[in-house]
Parts: structure tokens; sequence; C-alpha cells
């Protein structure tokens, strides 16, 4: 692609997009006509969502042009492997941390102080002569937030 | 002027004084480590200030921009990694001259330039802001619509990258905030029965996940990225009344750029760093040396990136549009302290207009100060091992957007939306028309909806009306120019190829 993006990536985005934009328009069906005044709430929503559409579909025949001619550009090697599973494992450690709170398991420095030992260790790969300086980090910025945020900024945070 | 000295007198007494040299400080120190950036710094600063009065709160942000803009040169110059998008020209000029044995030089030409830019354009700022806002309250809802209009296009048809996807990022922005009660009609739309969105998505969970979780994501996965670092010498940092006068020319006209680039909607720092770097190679005797570690493309690109804060601000203060991305939170910062941006702040907000101005120059000073006495210890800090700062980071995020009204719907939405902002950036689509939209959107609605109920329907006033007509007639010239220049370049390609077969 001329900006340099990968055209099958442009591809997945763009199909995601529509589908989004798709149950945009369908969710738009329930809105009634505006009464009091011209508009109504709805148009806004279908213009812009039916502009997405179309402006996709220009990104997309492009990216599939691209694919065509076979002329993609050979993944440049960009000097070190890049780490896309561990930043869906720190996803995943998030989404656990965010439940965690929802279901308010045990305070929150302890559940921060889990979080980020656990994410810590994945992201230093868990080198032994790293993990008690990350119990510590860890340790200490579970409970700092938590002093500063409930004594200084007095924010009722999620948990017991 | 009495308000000037008034906003003035507020910043220079001891605690405004300490939020603004902490905020500077801070911005310094996060532009200067590699991915991350002022943007990120501010939108989790945000919910922390909402104990604070929405002056002192000004003031730290400003601190905090002035100095994210600034604070990436350091890497940029040692590291051959710029520390925020804006400073990547100074890449090409900053590493090469480090790497020849003059570090301290370097940085101390972009210090110098930054502070020049910064202080040039804090006055376009105040000679401009309260008149433009004066002709601003004149306007009607078209010219209010048409504007945001140009706004949008204007920001997706210079964003990097190309136009249609500058085009997509605006308009999903503008449907991200379209969920929720319609303010006009007092009826729920595109809600889904889920009753969280009755409110809307709200500015700051978008904000953190857009700036912060998809910059967090993103550098989990260039973790392993190595640098190559020069060490800075003490010696020679300031610029010496020599340097001063040779690049003058310089650094006025890249001052003149910067503030220029900011002053349109929507547009940023990295823009006015292009222009500005690029006008100075064509106007140089040595174009040459450009790439090279030519002390004029330094010179340029901080001189025009630091002038783009002030630039910037003008149309922020005096019509609410936001002259770049963290404008754009600086809007939601205001409207978290109640206050409406628009042509009237200065008469409702009087206070805090002046302590936003102040507040910039004050902190230009201080970054300067900042700069040139702790350049090498704020290059160490660059050097932090991330894989303990990103989870921090993100624990921060997860509070902050949680704070905000004691909800867990909004830390999704926060996570939600870092990942949408991560694969956005994967194809190349910009984050800035994105916020842009989010932000202006409900304003452009509002005006849209009003003036059609003043004409019974109709849009003719949109094209009678000289403003709003002159507003839609640059969008389009923006639309199509990007387009043209495309079909001129394919047309090049295709006669070169055409004599070469010949």
């Amino acid at each position: 692609m001329p900006d340099g993006s990968n055209p099958r990536t442009d591809i997945g985005v763009c199909l995601l997009l529509i589908v989004v934009c798709a149950a945009v328009l369908w969710e738009t069906r329930k809105i009634p006509p505006g009464s009091f005044e011209p508009l109504g709430s709805a148009p806004l929503p279908q213009a812009v969502a039916g502009l997405i559409i179309l402006l996709c579909l220009v990104v997309m025949g492009r990216a599939w042009l691209v694919l065509a001619r076979r002329s993609e550009r050979p993944r440049e090697d960009a000097g070190f492997e890049p780490r896309a599973r561990d930043a869906a494992a720190t996803i995943g450690l998030t989404v656990l941390y965010i439940v965690a709170m929802q279901l308010r398991l045990t305070s929150f420095a302890v559940m921060t102080a889990g979080f980020l030992f656990a994410t810590i260790g994945l992201l230093v790969r868990f080198e032994r002569r790293l993990l008690p300086v990350a119990a510590i980090v860890a340790l200490i910025a579970g409970f700092g937030c938590q002093y500063v945020f409930t004594r200084i900024f007095v924010v009722d945070l999620p948990g017991l | 002027m009495t308000d000037l000295l008034a906003g003035l007198g507020f910043v220079l007494t001891p605690l405004p004084l300490f939020w603004c040299a902490l905020g500077t400080f801070l911005g310094i120190v996060v532009g200067a480590i590699p991915g991350l950036t002022g943007a990120m710094l501010i939108a989790l600063t945000l919910p922390l200030t909402y104990y604070m009065p929405p002056t002192e709160a000004v003031t730290l942000l400003i601190g905090m921009y002035t100095g994210g803009v600034t604070g990436g040169l350091i890497t940029a110059t040692l590291l051959r990694m710029p520390g925020t998008p804006s400073n990547i020209m100074t890449t090409f000029d900053g590493f090469p001259m480090a790497r020849a044995g003059q570090p301290g030089r370097a940085l101390g030409l972009g210090i110098g330039a930054s502070f020049f830019g910064g202080m040039l354009a804090w006055v376009a700022l105040v000679l401009l802001a309260k008149p433009l806002s004066i002709i601003a309250t004149r306007f009607g809802p078209f010219e209010i619509f048409t504007l945001v209009m140009m706004a949008m296009v204007l920001i997706a048809s210079v964003s990097q990258g190309s136009l249609v996807k500058g085009l997509i990022s605006g308009l999903l922005g503008m449907l991200v905030s379209m969920p929720g009660v319609d303010p006009s009609a007092g009826q729920p739309r595109l809600t889904w029965d889920v009753h969280q969105l009755n409110s809307g998505l709200k500015l700051l969970p978008v904000l953190i996940g857009v700036f912060a979780v998809s910059q967090i994501i993103a550098d989990v996965v260039e973790l392993d990225r190595k640098y190559e670092r020069v060490k800075i010498a003490g010696k020679g940092i300031l610029m010496s009344w020599r340097d001063w006068k040779a690049q003058a020319v310089n650094l006025v006209r890249s001052a003149l750029i910067g503030t220029w680039v900011g002053l349109l909607p929507g547009v940023g720092a990295s823009i006015g760093s292009v222009i500005a770097y690029t006008t100075a190679k064509n106007m140089s005797k040595t174009p040459e040396r450009f790439g090279k570690g030519s002390e004029e493309g330094i010179v340029a690109s901080e001189t025009a990136n630091n002038a783009t804060v002030g630039g910037a601000l003008i149309p922020l203060i005096a019509m609410g549009i936001p002259g770049s991305v963290i404008d754009a939170i600086l809007i939601g910062a205001l409207m978290i302290h109640s206050i409406q941006p628009g042509p009237t702040l200065f008469l409702t907000n009087g206070d805090v207009v002046w302590a936003m101005i102040a507040a910039c120059l004050v902190s230009t000073v201080l970054m300067f100060a900042i700069m040139s006495a702790s350049a090498g210890l704020v290059a160490r800090v660059s050097l932090l091992p991330k894989g303990f700062l990103l989870p921090v980071i993100m624990v921060f995020c997860v509070v902050g957007s949680f704070a905000l009204d004691n909800t867990m719907f909004d830390v999704w939405v926060m996570l939600a939306f870092g990942l949408v902002g991560f694969f956005l950036e994967r194809a190349k689509i910009p984050l800035g028309p994105f916020v842009i939209g989010f932000v202006l959107a409900p304003l452009a609605e509002a005006k849209l909806r009003t003036g059609l109920m003043m004409t019974a329907g109709s849009i003719t006033p949109m094209f009678t009306r000289p403003l709003s007509l002159l507003f839609l007639l640059i969008a389009v010239v923006m639309l199509i120019w990007p387009l043209y220049g495309e079909w001129r370049r394919n047309r090049g390609d295709t006669r070169v190829a055409d004599e070469t077969i010949e």
C-alpha cells in the first residue's frame, strides 16, 4: 500500500469497520423520525456509517489490487522479534485484573500487586534475577497506589 | 493587558507555579521516553485534575503539553528515536550531529530553538486569541457547522498516510460520539438497550484507551527493539550569540510556520515540523547537509514544533476548535470542569483563559531552564526498563478510567478503545482525526440541527452566507488537492516509464 500498511491488515480492519457500521445502520431503524425538527436523530448516524462503509470499500479495493498484482512489499527486517503473543497475554492479564476488580475478589492493593507481578514477569520473560525486583515494584506500586488514590485523591477504588 | 498580568500573577504564585513546573518536568520526561507521548500523559492526568480548581488544572496540563513536545528532542538526538512524533525531523540531523561528537551542541540548538518557537507563538496567542474570539461570536450555526467540517477535512488531508484513511478515522470518531440520549429529541439512540450507553461514551475512557492503552500494546510488541545510544557531554548546551545571529532568519521563519500550522484547526506539531524542515532545506545555501547533521535542520524542526503549541491554543481559546490532538484533550479537561469551550470563553471563564495563556509563557521559560540544566539526566530516564514501566501505566489507565464515575463500564470502554486504537494504527489509520471527530461531532450536529430548525429544513444558507461558503470551499479544496497531487504523481510516473520504454 502507498502508506506502507499491510493490505491484509487493511482488509481485515475495514471488514470489521463495515460490520460495525452495518450494526449501526440496523440500530438506527429503531429511531423514530423527528417530530419537532426537520432532521431527526437518525439521518446523521446513517450518513456517517454509510460514508465509512463507502470509504472502507475504497481502501479494500486498493488493498485487493495490491494483493492481485503481488506487489506487496517484502516484510522489512525490523532488527528485533515482535512480541505479539506477549502483547496478547498482557491484554489477557488486564482483562483478568478488571474482572477481579469488578467481582471485588480482594483488596485493590493485592489485586494490583498481583497483576503487576504477573505482567512485569511476563515482559521480562520471567528472568529469575529480575523476579525479586518485579515483586518489590509490584508491592510498592500496588500498596502505594491504594494509599495515594484513597487518601490523597479520595477515589472509591474497586475492591474489598 | 490587565487580564494578562493577572494571569501571569496567578501562575507565578507558589502552588500554580509548582503545578506548571511539575507539568513541564513530567512532560519532558515522558516525551523523552520513546513510545510515551504528551497526549498519553495528559489523558492519564485528567482524572487527577477533578480535584483541582480549573485554573490550576490547566496550568498543570499546559506545562505537560509544552514539556511533552520538547522532551522528545533528547531521544531524537541521542537515540535516533523520536520521543514523540513531532520530533521525527529532528532525528534526521540531531543524531548524525550527536554521533559526530557534538551531542551537547545538537541538544543546545534544539533547546534554544524550542524556546524561541514557544515564545514567538505565545506572542501570536496573546495578540490573536481575543480578536478572533470576538469575530467568532458572530458565527451562526451554519458557520460553526462548516468550520467543524473544514477542520475534519483539514486534519484528514494532512494526516500522515492516505486521505481516505484520515477521513475514515474522523468519521469513526464522529460515529463513536453519537450513542446516548439525543439532546435535541430526548430519546436514546444507538444504545442497543445497554443502559450505561444512555449517557454516551465518555471522552476520558475513550481518550485513555486510544492514546495510552493502544500505545502500551504497541510498546509491548516492540519491547525488544534496540537503540543505538550516544552519550552526552556536559559542555556546549546553550546556544551562543553567534548561533542566534546565524540562525535568526531560520528561527523566525520556522516559528511563523509552526504558529500558522498550529492555528489551522486539527493540525498539530508533527506537520508544522515537517513543513518548517522542508522549507529550511529548500531555502538553505547548503541543502546537501540536511540529513547529515545540519544545524539548520535541527533548528527548523524544533522551532516549529514548539511554535505549534501556542498556535494551536488560538483556535481552542477563540472558537473551541482544537488546533491539535492534545488540544482536543484539553477541551475534554475544560468540559470535565463544566467549562464549555467556545467564543464566549473569554467572558464566561476569563480567569481560566488567561491562566492558560500565562501558563504557556511560564512553561516555555521553565522548559528552557529544565532542559538546559538536566538534558543529560533526562536522557538516562529514557532508558528506564519498559517491562517495568508499561504494566504500571496500565494500572493508571484502569484507575483513571474508573475514577471518572466509579463505574467499571468505563474501564471496559477504555480497554475496548485501546484495542480499536491499536488496530487502527496497524492499518495506518491515523488516530488524530478520530479524536477530533469524537470531540467536535456533538457540536457540529447540534449546530446543524439548530440551523435547520431556524430555516425550516433548508440548507441554502450554508451556501449563501459568505463565511460558511468560504469554509465549505476550503474543505472541498482540501479534499481535492491530495487526490490531484496523487494523480499528477501517477501521471509523472507513467510518463517516465513511457520514456524509458522508448
